[in-house]
């Protein structure tokens, strides 16, 4: 496998961060290489916040996305999209929650911009919005297929508590069937 | 050599490193990007009959590391750079009083508050000298996760043969990035802790720092029937002050030598595809690893770079920095501030022309950046 990037853009306090350390546990658990850093401001909530997480079969040394290479990004706040989009390189898939983000028309000409309200999806349908990051994991891997479904589900249950697991499982299988939509729809 | 895997980010990875290490007491005050190495150590610590003490300020939290230190017990304080320079007074205390310790910094922006949860480089120079006065400091720096964990158990080691505090470096790159490190197994860990020297003689023959011109001191544990003074003075063979013109000469230059002459105990370092380099990288740190990354880049474009990436900063391994530049003509130093170790490289090769490539706005240098520069040398 070439190296894939991905990078999860919110805003502090939204709950990122746990996506991309369940990625990089996986692909290490199969074998492979796996990095997760994060950059935030020093504001507590509110703040610009970006991960990057590079997968590769081969030993990673510098762990963040360089600008421009990065195949996949996941965005839940205008402020944080804008600031990171570029990092994306052209035709590559950037996924927004269309109630929180708005892309411009030329964003939609250089990349694959696809729309999935992940924090109604997790609010509402999961019916608790702290599952917007399993939510967003979904989509991600269904979208850019980097890791075996189960060794993903897996590493994720084995980093939230027990009496939290069935709730988890469901955002998961919901991010997959909205991502899998968009993909039919696309 | 067995090894465990362990998925983890480098602050954590630290704080296990000093429990394995038998390190029995934290004392710190949580300062960003270093917090998680106080969060872990606090939840470790008492699970092993451990004390964990978040003290009232950055000044109280090495304080109370020298204390506990003085009863014979391992012990860590963590921070960053604004803690660093709290700290700085305390650290001299130590070196004076000769009480082992070990103090890991996470690299932030700076001076002052700077910026708080970017990465930097910018406490090199801080490192050598924290403290006014004349004392030979000791500094490790941790240049991937795995070290983040190794760099740890080593400065426990380094500061009980010693008998001084030992700094080492993180960065927040380095901290805060999460992923696999591959660790000496605990059993290998535990086998090579070497605990400090005790005196075991009578009580009246006990003279902690009447010692070899390049000895530490011996200190017992305190309240256990040795008794000596403890002081920041310039004291006498039982830690009384004293002005005594000799005995002041030789306590001072007996704390450089007892490092200088024993440095290749300490000395440590990387050489990374060096073998056939026509261009030299120096960089440490989390800056390393965007060296390697860019090494790969030149090197599929027939360029012959190579890494020299010192482990222990202080001393410096200046012989082999000079053995390199000696060798290889064109130098590149990269780092997160304006020339730090640039200065040193420059000593240790005894030449002005070796160049420069940093940064100091909080963001990492990309291994494009290097590439780049490497290419107008």
């Amino acid at each position: 496998m070439a190296r894939t990037l991905m990078r999860f853009t919110g805003v502090g306090g939204q709950g990122v961060l746990l996506a991309g350390e369940i990625f990089a546990a996986a692909k290490i658990k199969t074998g492979g290489y796996g990095l997760k850093t994060a950059t935030y401001t020093s504001q507590v909530r509110g703040g610009p916040t970006v991960v990057d997480i590079t997968l590769d079969d081969d030993e990673i040394y510098y762990p963040y996305a360089n600008e421009g290479e990065v195949n996949f990004m996941l965005s839940v706040a205008q402020v944080s999209y804008n600031l990171f989009k570029n990092g994306v390189k052209e035709g590559g898939t950037i996924v927004v929650d269309p109630n929180l983000v708005s892309p411009t028309e030329e964003d939609r000409k250089k990349w694959n911009i696809i729309e999935i309200p992940i924090i109604t999806i997790a609010k509402e349908e999961v019916g608790n919005v702290i599952t917007q990051s399993v939510v967003a994991l979904a989509i991600a891997n269904t979208l850019m297929n980097a890791i075996d479904k189960q060794v993903l589900i897996d590493t994720m249950l084995s980093k939230v508590p027990k009496k939290v697991h069935e709730v988890n499982l469901k955002a998961y299988e919901l991010g997959e069937k909205y991502a899998r939509e968009a993909m039919a729809s696309a | 050599m067995a090894t465990r895997e362990v998925i983890s980010t480098g602050n954590e990875l630290a704080a296990i490193a000093a429990v394995d290490a038998g390190c029995e007491f934290f004392g710190g005050y949580p300062l960003t990007p270093s917090s998680e190495v106080m969060h872990v150590i606090s939840d470790l610590l008492p699970k092993k009959g451990g004390v964990a003490i978040q003290m009232e300020d950055e000044i109280a939290g090495v304080c109370c590391v020298i204390g506990a230190s003085m009863s014979g017990k391992r012990a860590l304080t963590a921070t960053s750079g604004p803690g660093m320079s709290l700290k700085a007074e305390n650290l001299g205390l130590a070196q004076m009083a000769e009480v082992p310790l070990v103090c890991v910094n996470v690299m932030r922006g700076g001076p002052s508050t700077g910026l708080p949860t970017r990465v930097s480089q910018g406490d090199i120079l801080q490192s050598k000298n924290p403290s006014h006065g004349d004392y030979k400091s000791i500094t490790l720096c941790a240049g991937n996760l795995a070290e983040c964990y190794t760099e740890v158990v080593r400065a426990f080691n380094i500061a009980d043969r010693f008998m001084q505090p030992v700094i080492v470096l993180l960065d927040e790159t380095l901290g805060h990035m999460h992923g696999k490190a591959d660790l000496p197994t605990l059993e290998e860990v535990q086998a090579g802790i070497k605990l400090r020297k005790t005196f075991d003689g009578p009580p009246e023959e006990y003279h902690p720092y009447e010692c070899g011109p390049t000895d530490p001191a011996v200190l017992n544990p305190m309240f256990e029937g040795y008794r000596y003074h403890f002081t920041g003075l310039h004291h006498d063979k039982n830690g009384f002050p004293t002005e005594e013109i000799e005995t002041c000469r030789k306590l001072i230059q007996r704390l450089e030598d007892k490092v200088e002459a024993h440095k290749d105990e300490i000395e440590s370092y990387e050489e990374f595809m060096l073998d056939d380099a026509e261009i030299l990288i120096v960089a440490y740190g989390s800056v390393s690893l965007a060296a390697k990354e860019a090494i790969r880049h030149l090197r599929d474009e027939g360029i012959k770079a190579g890494l020299f990436r010192p482990i222990t900063i202080w001393p410096s391994p200046a012989e082999k920095i000079k053995e390199y530049t000696d060798k290889i003509d064109k130098v590149l130093v990269v780092e997160l501030n304006i020339g730090q170790f640039h200065s040193e490289v420059q000593r240790a090769a005894a030449r002005l022309d070796i160049e420069g490539l940093f940064k100091v706005n909080g963001r990492a240098i990309s291994p494009y950046e290097i590439v780049n520069k490497v290419k107008e040398l």
